[in-house]
């Protein structure tokens, strides 16, 4: 059975005017952020989203966490639909979102961790020693009794992707996940990644760096204006290059880096 | 069941652990307890013994009814600067995606917002009656129950404030019309009796008035529950009416923040 399904998903943001608009120049309209999207991927892949900003990435990671509803078509994970059974869903899916900032200020690394944990439903009993793990694997452990408010923007990044696995996900939805990260950091991530696969869970990566999409990626949708415009499978040793360019080919958008590079 | 207590163990430490942290803004409360005391203990002082609204003396009056009303607007107020700075770091969007269903989520968070406040209702009602030397005679089954009815009411104003906040970011206009309009309806500083009577009326359409009376009652003249059935019944009545009402709100509130993509919006 596949782990994730999409058919014919549609997400349309209207926007209204605030009330009193006279006075500013907001005006009335909508953004499609998804356009009649299908897709489906099978547990062990790592799914590569990529496309320009407001291609609708995000929006797909999402819907399928259950942070947005579709207006059209549904989304599906491990056979539970998003809307009608959004708490089985949640159980799922693991989430690290590119927002950095996102817990409590005034906890440790350990004590948030703990906090997310208990939400998510993991059991007291194997709660420390899980959290004990997704420090060891985001690299955290030296600053687990830190303060988070102390933290540094790539410290947040690897603290949101530990968040994330706590309740060892089926789903694993990952937005810019190495947007902050150095070098060292980013090549142990990748591993981890490649380890999960490979443990049958389904990752999905929304990410604008090809090198990130050809290391860990086993498959690749590429997104603009909110529609697909290929669906492929990443090929073994394929170089970032070659994915830049088919990328560019795809989009239509001008690579301005080739261009300063002639 | 014991999930759910479980969570709200993790809620109530998370929010404790963040307060001790905040080590000045515990003097702060203290300073601003005592302040606020003696203001009341000269004003009442300055008024005279001959003043004894409601048959007993003004400063433990005072003492009930600002104190029950800080309690509510504050612990309102707590649970909706939470909510909004949430949204404002992201870090609500990251809890709606846990295991926990959202709306038990807001409920178990506000009722650690309300534990914290209802301790600072203890200090202060302690500090009137051990420093101030206000004179008390408690019933306290009579306060027990009061508290308790006052507590699910007040979750229902807190939970409303945090259903306009996710709705229309407009949960500070709940607590403005709560703040202003039931200090002055509620009988806080002076007997609703001194109020036109249209007004008094109103004010009797507030719960926070009956939780204000109620707790005069049990707690100054020493009123047993069986006494005190009528206000016990219709604070009873209210809770009944408003929580679920306002548990409704908010499912529906989530909702529409999940079709419209507006649950970070502030």
């Amino acid at each position: 059975m596949d782990r994730i399904v999409f058919k014919s998903v549609g997400k349309i943001f209207r926007h209204r005017p605030a009330l009193f608009n006279w006075l500013g120049r907001e005006r009335e309209g909508e953004t499609i952020a998804l356009r009649d999207v299908s897709f489906s991927t099978s547990d062990a892949a790592v799914l590569i989203l990529l496309g320009p900003n407001g291609s609708g990435k995000t929006t797909a990671l999402k819907l399928i966490s259950t942070l947005l509803l579709p207006d059209s078509g549904s989304v599906s994970v491990g056979g539970f639909n998003t809307e009608r059974d959004a708490d089985d869903v949640r159980r799922q899916v693991g989430i690290a979102v590119a927002t950095e900032r996102s817990f409590f200020p005034r906890l440790s690394a350990r004590e948030n961790l703990e906090f997310f944990a208990a939400l998510d439903e993991v059991r007291r009993s194997e709660r420390r020693q899980r959290v004990k793990e997704v420090l060891h694997d985001a690299g955290l452990e030296q600053s687990a009794d830190t303060l988070v408010m102390k933290f540094s923007s790539g410290m947040y990044q690897r603290l949101g992707i530990a968040r994330a696995l706590v309740k060892r996900p089926s789903v694993l939805l990952l937005d810019e996940p190495t947007r902050s990260l150095d070098a060292a950091t980013t090549a142990h991530f990748w591993t981890t990644i490649r380890a999960l696969a490979e443990q049958h869970t389904t990752v999905l990566i929304a990410t604008h760096n090809f090198a990130e999409a050809v290391a860990v990626g086993s498959r690749l949708l590429l997104l603009h204006h909110g529609e697909v415009v290929a669906d492929r499978s990443v090929s073994r040793g394929e170089s970032a290059d070659t994915l830049r360019s088919f990328y560019f080919r795809m989009t239509g958008e001008i690579d301005q880096a080739a261009l300063n590079h002639l | 069941m014991n999930s759910t207590l479980d969570k709200l163990h993790a809620i109530l430490r998370r929010d404790l652990l963040t307060a001790l942290r905040h080590r000045s803004g515990f003097v702060v409360t203290l300073v601003g307890v005592f302040t606020e005391l003696a203001a009341f203990y000269f004003l009442s002082h300055a008024i005279g013994p001959g003043f004894r609204p409601a048959g007993v003396e003004y400063f433990p009056f005072l003492l009930v009814g600002t104190g029950l009303y800080t309690f509510f607007l504050m612990s309102a107020q707590a649970f909706l600067s939470a909510v909004e700075q949430a949204q404002q770091t992201g870090t609500l969007e990251v809890l709606m995606t846990t295991s926990t269903r959202p709306a038990e989520l807001i409920i178990l968070s506000s009722m650690s917002a309300f534990s914290g406040k209802l301790f600072n209702l203890l200090v202060y009602l302690f500090a009137g009656v051990a420093v101030f030397r206000a004179s008390v005679h408690a019933n306290l089954l009579s306060c027990l129950a009061i508290l308790i009815l006052s507590f699910a009411i007040a979750l229902a104003f807190g939970i409303a404030a945090a259903t306009l906040q996710v709705a229309f970011q407009k949960g500070s206009a709940l607590l403005w019309l709560f703040g202003s309009g039931f200090w002055f309806l509620s009988g806080t500083m002076f007997p609703i009796q001194s109020l036109p009577r249209p007004l008094e009326m109103l004010g009797r359409a507030v719960p926070l008035t009956y939780a204000i009376d109620g707790m005069r009652k049990a707690l100054l003249q020493g009123e047993s529950v069986r006494t005190m059935a009528g206000t016990l019944s219709v604070l009873a009545g209210f809770g009944v009416v408003l929580l679920p009402l306002a548990i409704v709100g908010l499912s529906l509130s989530l909702r529409r923040a999940r079709l419209n993509g507006t649950l970070s919006f502030y």
